[in-house]
């Protein structure tokens, strides 16, 4: 589900040729490893997910066969639906984020870095190699209000000023975190631009804008796709930024799930909350999905 | 006004590489320098306090700054345990990015041929490993190993009869890796996939016409088109893997702590400079790495007569 | 020389494992357990009246214990003295030590109750334990292969976590109380309800609580008067509200830098532990931080060694068991971690300044008031006002 919509029917005959069975051995030897890896460690852990949400807690935690919803009945009881809605509100500020931050960034390695692409791109993921609570740690230690802040502060005269513990710092975090998920999928589809068509919109007198939206934008798609949801899914998730820069002012349902798994290890609840989150999220990729590849007709041909 | 494309057949890529893009006015360029130039000083200025922090002689607490030392230095070179987290990261990183992107890569290649209503399957599968929080992947993978363990370890034993030792399967490396490649070969697959999406199928077909084999096809038109989702979605599967803690902790085992969750542990202690050590040399290491590759292919290059350089090298396979 | 004597001068000479075997054969007796005690040590337990763990029977340690060359712990980080392990490893002939590290209490649960296996031994905190031991997870302990627990205070024997000493080898102890600034809170701070009447006041968005629920439920039941394990629907409630009128006054619930929020004056008082400021009083800015034990009592919590069910090294695990607290090995951890030992006879060989150490060594006066804490984590009420506590926090 790219932003390629398309069906197979590109198939010339001649790729038939060596036989239907041994395209189809090919296809499914290909997909072989992927789908053990699917079955064994997602299916089958999620089948017991979803065993477990129906489940009771154990008499010192985990988890207690049994048959009943109250899972279900119960997941918004205590804290409402505040969670999913700051969750939400946060993964879609933090998308952005990374998008404003990571689109003009990708189009310049793309299509600028020339030889340093390859140089360029390693010294994105590097600092990530850097352990996250160090990183974030230090982000703790620039924005610490005896510090950096505390010169901002006298120089805008504002006693108040404080970066640490509101969303601006968890914003920070988040961006900080996130932009590699953003920029890769958008370098690997603007690198392969065509960069005779903008000659040729250019030519035919298009300006900037007009060529960025009607050249550029539809082939960064699938890239923008592909990372507006490798950013966002994970960011519904996320709680430990949040927690360490925003001093946990906000109840997110990363925290929610943390809270039932770890601290109550009431087991069945969690899991009623995860299958419940699963199928919202994967109702959202879809609708997304279906939005951003109405209209566009592109015929998927295998390239093998 | 521009030279003609020139199509190189080889790498798929029809255009003449030394000229930039698009020339936009100079106030456009300057912008994108510039906001290049600041995400990088921001994605680096956290990586400047870590180092500078390492040489920090406190005691203990990180945060304030008590001279100039090189004594976490020489605790992180002692400390077996924290070389044995790194080696640990290590060996559990590189062959999850090695197999999730040939995972990735094949089923990439492989979706494209299956039948429609396979292919949503397999997409919402690959959309849901995304969206499973960590938290409950970890945990529910945890359940699994040990269920198949309690199956598969009797039989293996059955299997040895008496030995005095049997061999059995055991938490560790394996299957942290294991657990980690599911998630990073789905990400290979998303990077593959939308590089894919932009490809140019004629050249496929023309590569036909000329009766080339599927497997030449492969190798000169597809593979090097691809190659840099390949390349950058092994080096995301290893920062994945390198940087992972939830699922790690699940599912390690004995001998397996790596370095994330020896970090983690020592929040508890009061994390000291000596991790800042520790992430200061391995910097130190990498970018010497990186600094010597590209002055070994420039001086090789030089001697051939051309011009090169390992980010050359990435950006040739780069496309 | 005396039987006495011999056996010192043997304990003297470094041992390996045969050397143990030959020695376990070589007496009888009680001596032979006594045998395994410190050479520094007297034979008799100390002072305080020990019920002797060791006392009665023969020396029956006859089936030979060959020690395995590996011992593989879990441990929270930092927890042991490195010089223990490699003393240990030298005199045991162990070449493998194993020291894999959890960051809490729940993941180590998580895991176990999860399936998690291959480690020999594991280092919970007491209230955990008996939940452990239901679910099969730790292995009753043969007390005649420990006898070094003779030097255990009795206070932390026989406790309601563990009231047959079935499980537990208790390792540290400590305290939850109250931590501030003294310099910046000139009001006195002794009592949970200087606590609640500060932060709902005064100092307002500066108090920082731990973020673990069973160590903030205390707070509000033992301001009410209740034991801090009380779990009456009615009281509970009440405890629920005082902590929901405080939430939006609380800076934020943080276990792991509470202590960077005291020095740098974004919080100044802490529901917490007194680990995390032994540095601010090393430092001269922030040595006016203080440790306090609330009037109206609080809970001691107990880290323990206990070994798990299918330990792949039960031998080595035991030797471990019983050297750690051999007293001079014992005093070392505690200089090292800088936690209070429960072993009696190490706390002799300890410094003076920890030993003094209030926030430490909680005084004999306070003892009467500290209580055991049990795991409350599956009762739903505590759980609910838990979440909606940290749901409002910071407004």
């Amino acid at each position: 589900m790219t932003a390629v919509a398309g069906t197979s029917a590109g198939a010339s005959p001649r790729r038939e040729a060596g036989g239907g069975w041994r395209s189809r051995l090919l296809t499914a030897a290909l997909v072989l490893p992927v789908s053990v890896w699917y079955l064994l460690l997602l299916v089958l852990p999620l089948a017991i997910v979803f065993v477990f949400s129906f489940g009771v807690r154990g008499p010192r935690g985990g988890y207690t066969p049994a048959f009943n919803l109250d899972n279900y009945a119960n997941v918004f009881r205590a804290v409402g639906i505040d969670p999913f809605i700051n969750s939400l509100w946060m993964a879609a500020a933090g998308t952005i984020g990374c998008l404003l931050v990571g689109l003009p960034l990708a189009y310049y390695i793309a299509t600028r870095a020339g030889r340093r692409k390859g140089l360029f791109i390693l010294l994105l993921v590097i600092p990530f190699w850097v352990s996250f609570l160090i990183r974030t740690y230090s982000w703790f230690l620039i924005l610490d209000p005896q510090l950096a802040v505390a010169a901002v502060r006298d120089l805008f005269g504002n006693p108040d000023f404080n970066v640490l513990g509101t969303p601006w710092a968890v914003l920070i975090g988040l961006v900080y975190g996130y932009l590699p998920l953003m920029v890769f999928p958008l370098y690997v589809t603007l690198e392969r631009m065509d960069r005779t068509l903008l000659e040729a919109s250019k030519d035919l007198g298009a300006g900037r804008w007009a060529t960025f939206r009607q050249v550029t934008l539809p082939i960064a798609l699938p890239g923008l796709v592909t990372g507006s949801i490798l950013v966002f899914i994970p960011m519904m998730g996320e709680f430990v930024i949040p927690q360490i820069l925003g001093y946990g002012r906000t109840f997110l349902v990363g925290n929610a799930l943390y809270l039932d798994f770890l601290e109550f290890r009431n087991w069945p609840a969690g899991s009623a909350k995860a299958v419940l989150l699963i199928l919202v999220m994967l109702v959202t990729v879809t609708a997304y999905l279906w939005f951003i590849n109405r209209g566009r007709r592109v015929r998927e041909a295998s390239v093998l | 006004m521009s030279a003609p494309a020139i199509p190189a057949a080889r790498t798929g890529h029809p255009v003449s590489r030394a000229r930039p893009v698009d020339r936009l006015g100079g106030l456009v360029e300057f912008w994108f320098r510039g906001h290049t130039a600041l995400v990088y000083a921001f994605l680096y200025l956290p990586i400047f306090v870590v180092v500078l922090f390492a040489f920090n002689g406190t005691e203990r607490r990180v945060t304030t700054w008590a001279g100039f030392s090189l004594k976490w230095f020489e605790v992180a070179l002692n400390d077996t345990v924290v070389q044995k987290a790194v080696e640990n990261s290590f060996w559990i990183a590189l062959p999850n990015a090695f197999l999730a992107a040939l995972f990735g890569t094949m089923a990439a290649l492989g979706l494209q041929r299956v039948r429609k209503g396979f292919r949503l399957g397999y997409d919402a599968l690959t959309y849901v490993s995304v969206i499973v929080p960590e938290i409950v992947i970890a945990l529910a993978t945890l359940i699994f190993f040990s269920s198949s363990l309690d199956i598969i370890n009797p039989f293996l034993a059955s299997l040895q009869g008496d030995a005095a030792r049997p061999f059995r399967l055991n938490f560790g490396r394996e299957t942290v890796i294991a657990a980690h490649v599911l998630f990073n070969t789905s990400l290979v697959l998303l990077l593959v996939r939308a590089r894919l999406s932009t490809m140019d199928r004629t050249l496929v077909e023309a590569s036909y016409d000329l009766f080339a084999t599927p497997w030449r096809t492969f190798r000169q038109i597809t593979l090097p088109a691809l190659l840099p989702a390949i390349v950058a979605g092994f080096l995301l599967a290893f920062t994945f893997s390198f940087d992972d803690y939830i699922i790690t902790t699940f599912t390690s085992g004995p001998g397996s702590t790596t370095l994330p969750l020896f970090v983690f542990g020592q929040v508890k202690r009061g994390v000291t400079p000596e991790t800042n050590a520790v992430a200061t040399m391995m910097l130190a290491f990498t970018l010497s790495m990186l600094l010597v590759g590209q002055l070994v292919l420039r001086w090789q290059s030089r001697r051939r007569g051309q011009k090169g350089s390992v980010a050359g090298i990435v950006a040739e396979s780069a496309g | 020389m005396t039987e006495q004597e011999r056996i010192q001068h043997i304990m003297r000479r470094p041992i390996n494992r045969r050397g143990f075997l030959s020695l376990m054969g070589a007496s009888a007796g009680a001596t032979a357990l006594a045998a395994c005690t410190s050479p520094a040590g007297s034979l008799a337990p100390s002072g305080t009246a020990a019920p002797s763990a060791s006392s009665g029977g023969p020396a029956t340690v006859a089936p030979s214990f060959e020690i395995e060359t590996e011992l593989l712990t879990y441990n929270w980080s930092d927890y042991v003295a490195p010089e223990n392990i490699e003393t240990f490893k030298q005199r045991f002939g162990v070449e493998r030590f194993g020291y894999d590290t959890f960051a809490s209490n729940e993941e180590l649960i998580a895991k176990l109750q999860g399936g998690a296996t291959g480690y020999d031994i594991a280092c919970p905190t007491a209230e955990y334990v008996a939940g452990m031991a239901e679910d099969g997870f730790v292995q009753e302990l043969d007390q005649s292969r420990i006898p070094n627990l003779a030097f255990i205070n009795p206070r932390f024997r026989s406790t309601s976590w563990d009231p047959d000493n079935k499980y537990i080898v208790p390792k540290d102890y400590g305290t939850t109380g109250i931590v501030y600034r003294k310099k910046l809170v000139p009001e006195p701070v002794t009592s949970w309800k200087d606590l609640y009447e500060l932060t709902k006041g005064k100092y307002s968005g500066k108090t920082v609580v731990v973020d673990s629920m069973g160590d903030v439920f205390p707070f509000p039941l033992k301001l009410l008067g209740y034991s801090l394990n009380d779990n009456d629907p009615a009281h509970l409630k009440e405890a629920g509200d005082i902590l929901l009128e405080l939430a939006p006054h609380i800076h934020s619930a943080d276990s792991d830098t509470y202590q960077v929020k005291l020095a740098n004056e974004e919080a100044l008082l802490c529901l917490g532990w007194f680990g995390p400021i032994v540095d601010l009083r090393a430092d001269p800015e922030t040595e006016d931080t203080a440790y306090v034990v609330p009037s109206e009592g609080t809970l001691f919590w107990l880290d323990t060694w206990v070994l798990l069910t299918g330990a792949p090294h039960p031998n080595a695990a035991y030797a471990w068991l019983n050297f750690i607290h051999e007293p001079e090995i014992q005093a070392k951890e505690t200089e090292s971690n800088g936690y209070a030992t429960a072993n009696e006879e190490a706390k002799k060989l300890v410094s003076p300044e920890i030993v003094n150490e209030p926030g430490i060594f909680p005084p004999e006066n306070q003892l009467a008031t500290l209580e055991e804490s049990f795991d409350h984590s599956g009762v739903q009420q505590r759980a609910d006002i838990w979440a909606q506590f940290k749901s409002k926090i910071g407004g």
